[in-house]
């Protein structure tokens, strides 16, 4: 059954005008747009308390694909042009069951400038990034995305293969200049099991088993913590940058729900030119 | 309970290990079986569901204007993972077509006798008793839930029985169109139903 797009919109014109008068006020036009503010002001609620988020001049610039082709895998950019006031960042993917997806807290050895990572998306939903500037204020960004099922998807593969080599670590380097911030990318091999992943065979649920927290250090220098979340895609890729006046390895502490806990150090770039 | 498209091989891997009417491990020619689907309710479906009609989006915002059909989603409720820390936030959300009644599970293709006594009533509640008054089913893409409770529709006698194999994001497709959604609770006396038999 196809209908045009003009026959559609007189259609829901109809279907509006219809529930008007049917009393159905609930289901009138632009109550998702309502229910989705709603929805961000209960949240807001539960995770900052009373502190009061603001909206723009956004501190943080949020850069995903309108529609996910894999929703288990959405490919996020934040960049910050506001880099110099920030703290932290907080990332919250409204409509997943477990909203808060990451929680950055930037040490003295970061450049906050750009963070990628990958996310799951449960359902069409807004994304919001709140920063955390330097003098304790909260700063929203938003952005609807279209992508269904993350959380929930099966990673193709069974459990015990999921989880081999389950701590491993490497990290890449960009080319980096003397001088310049030093770009780097993390990935970490752990299946970040969300607890709502059924075996397709056993119809059983894999528990959760997701990591909570990373801690990347340049010699004696924080450069971020993140707290994680079963919002976080399987085998965590994180792309951040450091100040370049570091000394020392850069440590990667990470560790899971289920007391894993894993340690890598890895050497600093030379620089080249 | 939904998946993308790269754990399909799985899903079809499943489905021959299970041996059970297989559906085809590709998103054409996929057979109707003969009774409910009781495999893994994420899947590749039939593009046809004999008795019922199919439905899509446009159509189904034509059918709403028009009829007021009975809307009934079986999408599975998120679950919280038992092993998750306590601290953390979980406030799950479910949004439907506007003016649905949310039945999760109701489309599992085994229900205990007290569970098909419990939706069959709950049908009839909603419906009036009137075979002939139009009713949706839906859930996801790819799911056979909405599947199996047209069939159950269509075998408990409606004869007005619509499959709307798009879902919720088909739906939710259209929303620069004005197709909204609602946040939506379970159906409390289906949940109760469900509750007791689960406690059996």
């Amino acid at each position: 059954m196809r209908i045009s797009r003009h026959t559609t919109a007189l259609t829901l014109g109809a279907v509006l005008s219809a529930m008007v008068v049917g009393g159905h006020a609930q289901a009138a036009a632009g109550d998702d747009e309502t229910e989705r503010a709603a929805r961000w002001t209960e949240l807001q609620q539960s995770i900052f308390g009373d502190r009061k988020v603001e909206t723009g001049p956004a501190l943080v610039t949020m850069d995903l694909p309108d529609r996910a082709s894999d929703a288990s895998l959405v490919p996020l950019t934040l960049t910050m042009p506001g880099k110099d006031k920030i703290q932290g960042l907080y990332l919250v993917i409204d409509d997943n069951p477990a909203p808060l997806a990451a929680h950055f807290v930037f040490g003295p050895a970061a450049d906050p400038d750009t963070l990628k990572m990958r996310v799951r998306v449960n359902t069409y939903t807004n994304i919001h990034a709140v920063a955390e500037t330097k003098d304790g204020r909260l700063v929203e960004s938003a952005k609807f995305v279209k992508a269904s099922g993350g959380c929930s998807a099966p990673m193709g593969m069974s459990d015990q293969e999921a989880m081999q080599g389950m701590g491993d670590m490497r990290m890449k380097f960009a080319d980096s200049k003397p001088g310049k911030p030093i770009e780097a990318t993390l990935m970490i091999r752990h299946p970040n099991f969300s607890g709502m992943q059924m075996n397709q065979v056993s119809r059983d649920y894999t528990p959760a088993r997701y990591i909570n927290k990373i801690a990347v250090t340049y010699g004696d220098k924080s450069v971020f913590t993140m707290d994680g979340d079963i919002s976080i895609s399987a085998n965590p890729v994180i792309n951040f940058a450091m100040l370049p006046e570091g000394k020392g390895p850069i440590k990667v502490v990470a560790g899971d729900n289920q007391g894993g806990r894993w340690e890598h150090s890895f050497d600093a770039p030379a620089a080249s030119n | 309970m939904r998946r993308s498209p790269l754990a399909l091989p799985l899903v079809a891997l499943a489905a021959l290990v299970l041996g059970a009417a297989a559906p085809a491990d590709s998103p054409v020619n996929v057979p109707e079986p003969a009774g409910y689907w009781e495999g893994a309710l994420n899947g590749y479906t039939p593009k046809t569901l004999a008795g019922a009609g199919l439905v899509d989006a446009a159509g189904l915002a034509a059918l709403i204007a028009a009829e007021k059909p009975v809307l009934l989603d079986v999408s599975e409720a998120d679950r919280r993972p038992p092993d998750m820390a306590p601290g953390r936030i979980w406030l799950p959300v479910h949004r439907d077509i506007p003016g649905s009644v949310w039945l999760p599970g109701a489309g599992e293709g085994v229900l205990s006798p007290a569970l098909e006594a419990a939706l069959t009533a709950r049908i009839t509640a909603l419906t009036g008793g009137d075979r002939d008054r139009p009713v949706v089913a839906y859930c996801h893409p790819d799911c056979w839930g909405s599947w199996n409770l047209g069939k159950r529709l269509v075998r408990l006698g409606y004869r007005r029985v619509s499959w709307f194999p798009e879902g919720i994001e088909g739906w939710q497709d259209g929303r620069e169109d004005g197709r909204d959604t609602a946040t939506i609770r379970a159906d409390a006396e289906w949940s109760a139903a469900r509750k007791a038999s689960a406690g059996r």
